[in-house]
């Protein structure tokens, strides 16, 4: 899988250090800001709310 | 097979890796986001106390939208610096911001039961310290026509997540009248205990709100 996903960025060893550090960053923002949030509404990991 | 075993570790590591973000997401994260509501709910606060004829407006909890700032609540047991904001409701979308009264049970100072409920251990551990109360220690609760203070009547008690009996009129007495002006506060042990931490209190005192304060 991140071996696939390695071969299948563009360029040189630089190029693709830059491009994967961008990818990370993106993703890791997209589970801070929207994914985390959303799921820690939904799951009961600390359930004190009623209703 | 070997690819097989690859795959299977890398989506390992993957979900690995999502968990323990998630953890500190809900450590940090949420601290951080229910600190910055705190602000903003506080700075709502003091302007709406500012404003006299809000007191005229304020008669109940049917005049509170969801999620609306509407009373400070302070410990001093647990410090001088500790006070949160308390907003109406008390679904898990409110109490991301901190304390939320819940739905249906009396307002601070009235004849009944005032309930708020809390994290224990997200959104900046507003009650982490509940279970240390003890009888006698006092819950002060301050709205734009008062400081309501509450004295601690019961030890912490453990009941199941889904008994709803402490927020009843009369705490643990469900279809009782109402005789006294009480105070519940409730926070979830984690979950996998299935528990919840209860305190309850009653009103012994109400004072004049400090101007500007």
């Amino acid at each position: 899988m991140y071996g696939w996903l390695w071969h299948r960025l563009p360029g040189g060893t630089g190029a693709r250090l830059a491009a994967l550090a961008v990818l990370v960053l993106a993703v890791g923002l997209l589970l801070w800001y929207v994914v985390y949030p959303w799921a820690s509404l939904h799951l009961p990991a600390d359930p004190a709310w009623l209703g | 097979m070997r690819l097989l075993l690859r795959i299977s570790g890398e989506v390992l590591i993957t979900l690995g890796v999502l968990i323990l973000g998630f953890g500190a997401y809900l450590y940090w994260g949420t601290a951080l986001g229910e600190r910055s509501a705190q602000h903003a709910l506080d700075q709502e606060l003091r302007s709406e106390w500012a404003d006299p004829d809000q007191l005229a407006a304020l008669t109940g909890p049917g005049d509170l939208g969801l999620g609306q700032p509407f009373a400070m609540l302070r410990i001093p047991q647990f410090g001088p610096g500790w006070q949160f904001v308390i907003v109406q409701g008390a679904s898990a979308r409110q109490l991301a911001s901190g304390p939320g009264h819940v739905p249906g049970t009396a307002m601070p100072g009235q004849l009944g039961n005032f309930a708020i409920a809390a994290h224990r251990v997200t959104a900046g551990d507003p009650f982490w310290h509940l279970p240390s109360l003890r009888v006698g220690s006092m819950i002060d609760v301050e709205t734009i026509s008062g400081v309501y203070q509450y004295q601690v009547t019961r030890a912490p008690r453990w009941v199941a997540q889904g008994d709803s009996a402490a927020l009843a009129s009369v705490p643990y007495y469900p279809g009782e009248p109402a005789r006294q002006r009480m105070i519940t506060l409730l926070t979830s042990d984690p979950f996998w205990t299935g528990t919840r931490v209860v305190v309850t209190g009653v009103l012994v005192r109400t004072l004049p709100r400090q101007q500007g304060g």
